[in-house]
């Protein structure tokens, strides 16, 4: 089996007196499209977010590529690790946050310019290049706020993809978009896909699960209740808990 | 509903309620002008009344304002009031930024510092505060100077700062007075931003300082400025509290005349209507930078 690019161990996460990830351990190998599911609360969001460090894990290990950041290290290391951890990954939020004081290709260079130091020219091509691919040259010197809610977030996407990561996290990408909106995210996420990026997916959009996911992982309490591939995971689920969740979700969602 | 009564365009002028708001403002605003140029005549009839001495006012009004018979551009006490005003305001602006990065950070040093810094400074009067550094300071310089053998010689840089000149000082008090109260203004400007913002920012590698400078600053400015605007209007006459330690500006200079020739109420009407002007004037100023600052939605 091949070496996973994503390897996370025993993995804890307390709020406080709250413990909202109780140790986590999961494998993701390159190319894999892995959805995480489960309510909201599950701390399906705190894992995602603890693999480039937005939140700091309480203990346990996170390796990303071979950088290895976990409890024992601490300092400078632990600070140059997690920057470079960041620089393979790449993430999207359930809110877009793109900088509403720069341009469309303005926000896609910004990290390109600052932290890759590419010069700008060269940033403003790469720039173009990946908002052709998620279909919004022609929103190239557009204000983030004249944007749609699907526009905004495939500008996220063409900003995060720009800075070439490995491992692609998606946090609830269309859960704050117009039902209509969602479709083109979708689209532009499978096509992510199709292109071999390995994408970690927190999503209640059952439908991308189903289509696009390899595996589908139910979160519940903290814990990793249930992994499968989709077809199993939707029609045969083995945990109580996972197709009790499954059957309140689809009868609220059609 | 009825919908053949079409109401005609006479009806329709006298109904049309923005018109009548607008007919009701600008009388409003007549009236209003009309009771400015009221209290104005009183103002000019209780003048001529304590036969205020207008010749007087005549002769020295250009002493006030900009030390006639002085070609040095620092002796004219409009600049030195401008000058003090501008340096200050840079000097709070500086402070209050760094005070509001202690302020919102978890090291308990600059955390600390900035508390204190901020409770000190709004917990004491102004013009107490300019006093300990003009009078104050100096006695500390005697104090290490007995302590120290040759103290002046060997720390030149800390002598000089502990025997500050009148205008310096000035400057050094309101810039520590206001970037005190502007920390908070700082502060709330920082945290207005969403956390989403330094997140986005973070996740694609920038380093704080990275994410602070070019992310959340340019963002905060906006709401940072209209607060920077009125504090730097109060500045511009607070800084007439530094005429107490001898900085030759618009007070000092209407003072000196004043007392020495028994006209005070002339020379000082001249000053107080020069600060009138100069903040009606940089009250405008500032509403048209906030009606920039609004129109650029984007």
């Amino acid at each position: 089996m091949m070496n996973p690019i994503v390897r996370i161990t025993d993995l804890y996460k307390d709020f406080g007196p709250l413990r909202v990830l109780k140790g986590i351990t999961l494998h993701v190998t390159q190319r894999e499209v892995v959805c995480i599911i489960g309510r909201s609360g599950s701390g399906k969001s705190t894992l995602l977010r603890s693999i480039n460090f937005l939140e700091e894990p309480t203990s346990g290990s996170v390796e990303v590529d071979g950088v290895e950041v976990n409890s024992q290290l601490d300092g400078r290391q632990r600070k140059q690790r997690i920057h470079q951890i960041r620089l393979l990954t790449g993430m999207v939020f359930q809110e877009f946050n793109l900088f509403p004081h720069k341009s469309v290709i303005d926000n896609i260079i910004e990290a390109l310019v600052v932290v890759k130091k590419v010069p700008r020219k060269q940033a403003v091509q790469i720039g173009e290049m990946f908002l052709k691919k998620v279909g919004l040259i022609q929103k190239r010197d557009e204000y983030p706020a004249r944007l749609s809610g699907g526009q905004k977030q495939r500008v996220a996407i063409a900003r995060a993809l720009a800075m070439e990561p490995k491992v692609m996290l998606f946090d609830e990408p269309t859960s704050a978009l117009d039902p209509e909106l969602i479709g083109e995210v979708i689209n532009v996420m499978e096509a992510v896909a199709n292109e071999g990026m390995t994408m970690l997916v927190v999503t209640h959009e059952m439908s991308f699960a189903r289509d696009t996911a390899d595996r589908v992982i139910y979160m519940e309490d903290g814990a990793l209740v249930e992994e499968g591939a989709p077809s199993e995971m939707f029609s045969v689920p083995r945990d109580p808990r996972t197709s009790q969740f499954l059957q309140r979700y689809l009868s609220q969602h059609g | 509903m009825n919908v053949t009564e079409v109401p005609s365009a006479q009806s329709q002028a006298e109904t049309d309620p923005l018109l009548s708001v607008r007919r009701l403002a600008r009388s409003f605003g007549l009236k209003v002008t009309l009771v400015w140029l009221f209290i104005f005549g009183c103002g000019a009839l209780a003048i001529s009344l304590i036969r205020l001495n207008l010749a007087f006012i005549g002769d020295w009004w250009s002493f006030i304002v900009y030390g006639a018979g002085t070609p040095d551009v620092w002796q004219v006490g409009l600049v030195t009031t401008i000058f003090i005003s501008i340096v200050s305001i840079f000097g709070a602006i500086i402070l209050a930024f760094l005070s509001a990065l202690g302020r919102l950070s978890r090291n308990p040093i600059a955390y600390g510092v900035s508390t204190f810094y901020v409770s000190l400074i709004r917990g004491t009067p102004l013009i107490v505060q300019i006093f300990i550094l003009y009078f104050g300071l100096p006695q500390i310089n005697q104090q290490l100077g007995k302590l120290i053998p040759n103290f002046e010689l060997q720390f030149p840089l800390i002598s000089n700062l502990l025997l500050l000149p009148a205008l310096p000082t000035g400057i050094l008090a309101l810039a520590l007075n206001y970037g005190a109260y502007m920390t908070e203004v700082f502060r709330a400007g920082i945290q207005s931003i969403s956390k989403g913002q330094t997140e986005a920012a973070r996740a694609l590698g920038m380093t704080s300082g990275q994410t602070m400078w070019r992310i959340v600053l340019p963002q905060a400015v906006r709401v940072i400025i209209p607060p920077v605007g009125n504090d730097f209007i109060a500045m511009t006459k607070d800084s007439a509290l530094v005429s107490v330690i001898g900085v030759q500006e618009l007070l000092w200079r209407a003072q000196k005349v004043g007392v020495q020739y028994f006209h005070s109420m002339e020379t000082l009407m001249v000053a107080a209507a020069i600060y009138w002007v100069m903040t009606i004037v940089l009250q405008a100023i500032q509403s048209r930078i906030e009606r920039h600052l609004a129109r650029g939605d984007r």
